[in-house]
């Protein structure tokens, strides 16, 4: 590593570590009230990992201090080391994939590289990071630590089990009701009915029943379940002193509690996360050191086309590459990859002929795309909140994403009214419904993302795309936020 | 089912910190309506709402609760509607609209000769109000004698301290029973006690039928007044209320010259940087025809990486010229002036508003707004720039606050959905010059780990 890289890490470091500062002393009196949690295994250093926004290098100056003749030495010396010997830009390749119609890169260092540097495109076989490797290895015990996938799993189950223990403890006050009442209709059989009805006093019924009907909530199945383990331990230290024939009977005592079936048969879930377990057979077969990574990173085409167009860090080839072999044919020019990824923006995808409309899908998503990109964003793909776009400040690691975009193509140019024609397809293009917008935006207010309405004008069509900058010179792009109102909030 | 129910974020407990999730949505538990004493005047503490049951149970205790909540709700509808005598007011129905106070027999020769005083119903020294012009020609209703909180932020008063309601205004107050409307109205308002007596009461339906579709009050805006009146919100109408508003300084919407975003050259490169750039300049082999844009040379700082990347322009709202309401199409335009309940409202001198509401009907208007029809809106709307202590640190909050806003309010067939639109320029905060300091409230730090990524 360089000493400029240096710099730049140290630079990254210091407002990181005030903000994990602060976190940790916001999180300090809220972890006092709940019960404490397993220890979390610790976080990778993602400061560390993800040190660079973009796969490009940088090379910084170093700083001159004026009163320190030495340090300018250092300067000259840092740019004769670059007119002796430049530094070489890493490129990167990969291939169109028509059938997805994505790329696809296989190479284990492109693949490392265009992820931790500006979080470009997903494994194939994850959620997003390529990590099935590590969860495969894991899976064959030859390595611990967990991917984000199991976490998400491991909680997931622990909120259902929660979940389950609440209706469960539900489930029994009810009982426990229904018991009193039938006992209570069973002494009083002598008097009227109606007056058991009454025996709760009108005025006082919401006090009453708000002690009575009081919910339980997560945190109490949480202590309740505490408090279980908790004499299932003693149960146990007291059955391991008896004999081993009073073992059953003890533990039949011990437990009034009835389960519901589905209670029951998740309580023998085994306790790791990935119940997909291979037979040990089948894992025996296996020579368990070295297999192949079956996951490819997929990039999507408005990734790659800014990774080729914008940044010149990825070469695009037709064909797969072999491993060792050098490529025959010649990587996709800029140009030509616009063509294809324009008529693949289309399902099916266009004749190879035809040309380039301003409002091919891809053009208007690369706008935007590009756009966002160009300001600092890391910006990937929404389809999980029902929305375009995602972004993510430095990347899905550090932080949430906290805006969600949705792209509209505006044609506000004269050229799309000119014609009836024109109106009516603009029109088309151009509809969104209103339920649909209530719908994205109630999603997004439940995931706690701002939705942003980007709307991209689209130009008349041009004489030639031969010159990419200046055609998405030509766009336009303009953010709405749009977020629902509650005239019972804003009163003051 | 798993993710169903587990997707959705957790909640925090307070309901404060969940901004979303509208109590009004829920059906209520009406048992609380029985703490409520109408008749005492001694200011009742509010009352609970009960716990919610998800499912039936057997258990008679769940049957009792429900009928006994069923019972409150039935005995506070029962509640017997009056008008008390005390706080009666009674207004007179103009099907033609405002008509100017009759000319008293003796005229002060200072009165102007339009504004006359009517010295006998005024018990106020007679002064002559220029405020008749203000009276709108929608105004249909006349209250000669007002009294009450309404009229703080309700009708227009004329000359003679009449009070002059518009449709929506009437409608709200009699909807409200705080309003008895007689009609047909006694000749000139004398409004003598004795006169009051030949006119009959104006039911609600009538009253439907009368002031609906009157003076371009359609049934959508009158849904958003009165239920944001409800509130306690106070409204009036925006210049923009009338579809046919005339033009009135076309010189303000000459066409919009909107500046492109400003491409910085490398200012911050040092000097002696500058100095040796010659060496290994990235420009000389950057090129935005066939890329790549930010070239293959060496670069100094990634800040340059994302000055060359910028080449899409974007809308500058700061720079955008306002426009006059009349260039708006028209269900996209501002109908209602907002003013919160704690603001100070003057009827003579409104303030500024704290909202402005655009009504939209989902069935004459099926889509939603395309970028011309909503940008027009939002440039009708004064410069609302994000400024402030906290906006200044906070750089998520600023893009939420945007540069302009209003407020859409939705209606579908009587459902109103409101949703704020804001004028965000994501390219006037530019993300890689931040240093990672704290972009805005993280809303859920607290339970950092079931929010989704």
């Amino acid at each position: 590593m360089t000493i400029d890289s240096l710099a730049w890490v140290f630079r990254m470091d210091t407002p990181v570590t005030n903000m994990d500062k602060k976190v940790a002393a916001k999180s300090g009196p809220a972890s006092d009230a709940r019960p404490p949690r397993a220890p979390r295994p610790p976080r990778p250093n993602f400061r560390q990992i993800h040190q660079f926004p973009l796969p490009v290098n940088v090379h910084h100056v170093p700083p001159v201090i004026p009163h320190n003749p030495l340090s300018l030495i250092s300067v000259v010396l840092s740019y004769l080391t670059f007119l002796i010997s430049p530094p070489r830009q890493e490129v990167y390749s990969a291939y169109f994939d028509k059938a997805t119609s994505s790329i696809h890169v296989t190479d284990e260092r492109s693949i490392n590289a265009l992820w931790q540097m500006g979080f470009f495109g997903k494994g194939s076989l994850s959620r997003s990071e390529p990590s099935w490797l590590a969860r495969e290895k894991k899976r064959r015990g030859l390595h611990d630590g967990k991917t984000s996938e199991e976490i998400t799993r491991l909680r997931r189950t622990e909120r259902r089990e929660l979940k389950l223990e609440r209706a469960r403890m539900e489930k029994l006050a009810i009982e426990e009701t229904l018991k009193a009442e039938a006992a209570a209709r069973q002494s009083g059989a002598s008097e009227p009915l109606d007056q058991v009805a009454q025996s709760i006093p009108r005025d006082d019924t919401t006090n009453v029943t708000a002690a009575a009907t009081e919910k339980f909530s997560l945190k109490k199945a949480k202590e309740a379940r505490a408090l279980e383990a908790r004499q299932a331990r003693e149960l146990a230290a007291q059955n391991a002193a008896l004999a081993g024939q009073n073992q059953i009977e003890s533990s039949s005592n011990g437990k009034s509690v009835r389960f519901s079936p589905v209670v029951r048969k998740k309580e023998f879930l085994p306790t790791s996360p990935s119940s997909l377990q291979l037979p040990d057979s089948v894992v025996d077969s296996f020579d368990s050191d070295d297999f192949p990574n079956e996951e490819h990173l997929q990039l999507s085409n408005e990734e790659a086309f800014f990774l080729v167009y914008s940044l010149g860090a990825l070469q695009i080839y037709d064909a797969p590459l072999k491993s060792g072999e050098i490529q025959s044919t010649s990587p996709t020019t800029a140009s030509a990859l616009l063509q294809q990824f324009c008529h693949h923006s289309f399902q099916p995808a266009r004749d190879a002929s035809a040309s380039i409309q301003p409002d091919d899908p891809f053009m208007i998503s690369y706008t935007v795309y590009h756009h966002f990109r160009s300001l600092g964003w890391v910006i990937r793909s929404g389809v999980k909140f029902g929305t375009d776009y995602l972004l993510y400040n430095r990347g899905p690691v550090f932080s949430h994403a906290e805006f969600a975009v949705i792209v509209i193509p505006s044609y506000s140019h004269p050229y799309w009214s000119e014609t009836e024609e024109r109106k009516n397809y603009t029109a088309e293009k151009q509809a969104r419904s209103w339920w649909w917008l209530h719908c994205v935006n109630r999603v997004q207010a439940q995931v706690l993302k701002s939705l942003v309405v980007c709307y991209v004008e689209v130009p008349p069509p041009a004489a030639s795309v031969d010159d990419i900058g200046a055609v998405f010179g030509q766009y336009k792009v303009r953010e709405f936020l749009v977020k629902r109102w509650t005239p019972n909030r804003t009163r003051d | 089912m798993a993710d169903a129910d587990e997707d959705v974020i957790q909640t925090p407990s307070n309901a404060a910190a969940q901004p979303e999730v509208d109590l009004s949505d829920e059906t209520q538990d009406f048992r609380f309506l029985n703490h409520l004493n109408f008749f005492a005047d001694a200011s009742p503490s509010i009352p609970r709402r009960g716990e919610k049951d998800f499912e039936p149970n057997p258990t008679e205790l769940q049957a009792d609760v429900l009928s006994a909540s069923r019972g409150a709700m039935h005995n506070a509808l029962s509640y017997p509607r009056l008008h008390g005598a005390k706080t009666r007011v009674v207004a007179f129905y103009s099907p033609d609209g405002y008509i100017p106070p009759v000319q008293p027999d003796r005229v002060t020769p200072k009165a102007s000769e339009e504004d006359g005083k009517s010295s006998e119903s005024a018990p106020k020294p007679p002064r002559p109000l220029p405020n008749s012009a203000r009276i709108s020609p929608d105004a249909c209703v006349c209250v000669p004698s007002p009294k009450g909180q309404f009229f703080k932020t309700m009708g227009q008063a004329d000359s003679s301290s009449r009070v002059w309601l518009l449709p929506e205004e009437a409608l709200y107050l009699i909807e409200r029973g705080s309003l008895d409307i007689r009609w047909p109205s006694p000749s000139g308002f004398a409004a003598g006690p004795g006169e009051e007596d030949l006119s009959i009461p104006m039911s609600l339906q009538a009253a439907y039928a009368c002031f609906m579709g009157r003076g371009d009050l359609t049934l959508e805006r009158y849904s958003v007044y009165t239920g944001l009146k409800r509130l306690g919100y106070a409204l009036i109408r925006a210049p923009g209320w009338c579809d046919d508003i005339e033009q009135q300084d076309v010189e303000a919407s000459n066409a919009s010259e909107i500046t492109p975003p400003k491409l910085h050259g490398p200012g911050l490169a040092g000097m002696l940087g500058s100095l040796f750039n010659w060496i290994h300049d990235p420009r000389s082999t950057a090129s935005t025809a066939s890329g790549p844009i930010i070239g293959t040379g060496i670069h100094r700082h990634y800040m340059d990486v994302y000055r060359k990347l910028a080449i899409i322009p974007w809308y500058d709202p700061a720079t955008a010229p306002e426009r006059h309401p009349s260039d708006t199409t028209p269900p996209f335009r501002v109908v209602f002036h907002v003013y919160k309940p704690s603001t100070p409202f003057k009827k003579s001198a409104p303030p500024t508003p704290d909202f402005r509401v655009s009504v939209v009907s989902t069935r004459d208007q099926t889509t939603m707004p395309t970028m011309t029809q909503l940008g027009a809106l939002l440039e009708s709307t004064p410069l609302d720039p994000p400024r402030g202590e906290k906006m200044d640190r906070m750089m998520y909050m600023r893009l939420r606050h945007g540069y302009r806003n209003v407020v859409l309010a939705v209606v579908d067939q009587g459902v109103v959905s409101y949703l704020r639109v804001a004028d965000s320029a994501f390219g006037k905060e530019k993300l890689y010059e931040n240093k990672g300091g704290p972009q805005g409230p993280k809303r859920n730090r607290a339970n950092y780990k079931p929010r989704k990524r």
